[in-house]
């Protein structure tokens, strides 16, 4: 039954699904480990039945920020507030958060009902009343015939799904998860992946992930926030931090980025001495000053001809100097041709690349991703001279200029 | 807890080396532990059962045996708890001094038994450290079954504990914190989560402790006065009785002591599928 109220309470709040009420937030967090600083200021909240995920490389915080969500770890500033009620200076067992760890720990010596039921069994409820919500969180992550096993006789997407009974079980106030998928294989954590996200919309409580993994954090969460350094460089939907970075470090991060150095003009930018039409926010970059665009790889399109479809922007010219066959889509490497121009003052390397991919990041070189329908129909050689162009870019504001903005807001 | 024994493939037919290897290792284990045990067992019922059962029932043997087992069961209580205590201390925090106060408790082990013995002598006799002052007020500490519990205890301090620190060593932390954040206390989470993971480390650390403990010779004869019918264990009554030349009444004694150690080993090894549970 009380599985069921679960469901229920959080159905009903769906009815302010328009104006999405806050279920949990952190204000300033801030945390060092002696004299280093592991976390600064970080500020979010997660609105009721949403999926945050906080996104970042090994070491760069995000699971400090979790346990400091959950209590396991004390800030050295800030406020830790779950629907409405600040719980900073309340211990773990009082702040009713679900943690599913990386390693789910299940208690071993426990069955299956017996680990969903622990949260209820401490809280000291009706033994009918505990039988009802098992039953019903067993019904909900369909393990009802794996109820007697241990968890050392359960697979791992199993066990992961018992340690999400066990958190509902006694109503969350927010799940976290810490790389949750983790140990898993990559076809399990794709599928499971999936399933998480179906249970969390049925059960509509508010969830925070922990990830390194960019494709699991874009297809998990409702946002995503990039944390670098114990700080957080980009809180945005999917689509706004994969398309629109706001700096490089998530240009690059979300997977491969071409970065190149621009100079804005009034009504232009100067990348070498080609110019490339541009909407600019005059607010944040004059006329002059140095930025940098980045776009995709799959931005990129490839021509013999200086003649351009509608919404590609020429930027270089460049000759082929690798294609690799990379199943979905054909990727070119191009070495660009110097165009002359003075790009930046300081300007030493006008292109360069960034990538995750395991090749040394060559200078001056971009990678472009063409699907099979047109590798096939313009067949590219190495050596070839082609046209570069793109067709949708982001201007990086340069460092300073994000401080400058940061400190007006 | 079943392994494959994989078979010796690369060896062409018939393989002399297994059974002369098997043979070799009864053969040499035979002088050495199976004919002692046997000779007890031979010697012991040799003049007939209702010798035996007369030497076992005499009441000075049945004081002797009672006498162990109840100051056995108490030094084990003791140092089982001692152990739990001392694991969890030493194994959750870390603290100048730690590896000092380890190597302490794993001491007693390394000392002789009789220097044990005369050391608990040297505090706690009539003329002992603290002993002196507690003569006094007729508080007489030594020649007394407490004595024999100090004595055990001093014995066997190490051992039950060095069974239960290494499970706590490697416990998975994230266990305990996952029942703080559903919402048990210190208590809850140490009873439900910590203790069962530890039920096997804490069965075979007590038998080990009391097999040890019943066992017990060298500090046992120097501290309890071996008075017979009052202070003395069954180890001592064997000695007491051989030295009278009574070899019956000893070895009646040894007889059980012996299927005692023997039924206690057998637990511990049927037991551990169980005690493993995961």
């Amino acid at each position: 039954m009380k599985a069921k109220r679960v469901i229920e309470n959080q159905k009903s709040s769906e009815f302010s699904k328009s104006a999405p009420q806050v279920a949990a937030s952190v204000f300033g967090i801030s945390k060092r480990f002696g004299k280093s600083s592991v976390l600064e200021n970080i500020t979010f909240d997660v609105a009721e039945g949403e999926a945050l995920v906080l996104l970042g490389a090994s070491g760069s915080g995000k699971t400090t920020i979790l346990r400091v969500i959950a209590g396991l770890e004390q800030p050295y500033t800030g406020r830790v507030v779950l629907h409405g009620r600040d719980v900073t200076d309340l211990p773990a067992r009082e702040r009713g958060v679900g943690v599913i760890f990386q390693s789910y720990a299940l208690f071993p010596k426990m069955t299956v009902e017996k680990n969903i039921g622990y949260g209820l069994r401490i809280r000291k409820r009706r033994r009918k009343e505990i039988k009802q919500t098992v039953n019903d969180l067993l019904a909900l992550v369909q393990l009802e015939e794996h109820r007697k096993k241990y968890p050392s006789q359960l697979s791992g997407g199993q066990q992961q799904r018992v340690a999400i009974a066990r958190t509902l079980a006694y109503k969350p106030e927010v799940l976290l998860f810490d790389e949750p998928f983790g140990a898993l294989d990559t076809q399990t954590r794709v599928h499971l992946r999936r399933e998480i996200r179906a249970l969390l919309r049925k059960v509509n409580v508010p969830a925070i992930f922990i990830t390194h993994d960019q494709e699991e954090a874009l297809e998990l969460g409702d946002r995503v926030a990039v944390i670098n350094k114990g700080h957080i460089e980009q809180i945005g939907t999917p689509f706004e931090i994969y398309n629109h970075p706001a700096t490089e470090y998530v240009a690059t991060f979300l997977g491969a980025a071409n970065i190149l150095e621009a100079v804005v003009r009034d009504d232009y930018l100067e990348v070498g001495s080609t110019r490339v039409p541009a909407q600019i926010d005059r607010e944040k970059f004059k006329t002059g000053s140095c930025v940098k665009i980045v776009f995709r790889p799959e931005d990129v399109s490839l021509s013999r001809s200086d003649f351009l479809k509608t919404g590609q922007l020429k930027v270089s010219s460049g000759i082929v100097e690798e294609i690799s066959f990379v199943g979905a889509y054909e990727r070119v490497r191009l070495k660009l041709e110097p165009n002359g121009g003075d790009t930046c003052a300081n300007g030493d390397t006008p292109y360069y690349l960034t990538t995750q991919t395991p090749e040394a990041p060559t200078q001056k070189s971009i990678i472009a991703t063409r699907p099979k329908p047109e590798a096939s129909s313009v067949k590219l050689n190495i050596g070839d001279r082609v046209v570069v162009a793109i067709t949708s870019y982001t201007i990086l504001p340069t460092q300073e200029q994000r401080e400058t903005s940061a400190t007006k807001s | 807890m079943s392994t494959v024994v994989s078979t010796m493939k690369h060896v062409r037919g018939f393989d002399v080396a297994r059974p002369l290897s098997i043979g070799m290792l009864v053969f040499m284990m035979l002088p050495l532990v199976f004919l002692p045990l046997a000779s007890i067992f031979i010697f012991g019922t040799s003049n007939g059962l209702d010798k035996f059962w007369a030497a076992l029932t005499a009441p000075e043997a049945v004081f002797a045996l009672k006498l162990s087992l109840a100051t056995s069961f108490w030094a084990t209580v003791f140092n089982v708890l001692f152990g739990l205590f001392a694991a969890y201390v030493l194994s959750r925090y870390h603290f100048w001094g730690r590896n000092a106060l380890i190597v302490t408790i794993s001491l007693p082990t390394a000392i002789p038994t009789a220097v044990a013995g005369f050391a608990l002598l040297l505090l706690w006799g009539p003329y002992g450290t603290l002993g002196r002052f507690l003569a006094p007020h007729g508080v007489q500490v030594m020649f007394t079954a407490g004595a024999i519990i100090l004595a055990n205890i001093f014995v066997t301090f190490p051992l039950a504990f060095g069974v239960i620190k290494p499970v706590f060593d490697t416990m998975n932390r994230s266990l305990e914190e996952a029942s703080a954040t559903i919402g048990a206390t210190r208590w809850q989470t140490f009873w439900h989560v910590t203790l069962p993971s530890l039920r096997g480390a804490i069965v075979s650390g007590a038998l080990l402790t009391f097999a040890r403990a019943v066992g017990e010779f060298g500090s046992t004869i120097l501290v309890s006065g071996n008075l017979a019918g009052r202070t003395q264990t069954a180890p001592l009554y064997i000695f007491a009785k051989f030295n009278e030349g009574q070899i019956e009444a000893a070895n009646a004694i040894a007889i059980v002591l012996a299927l005692f150690s023997f039924l206690i080993f057998s637990v511990l090894f049927v037991a551990r599928d169980w005690l493993d549970v995961d």
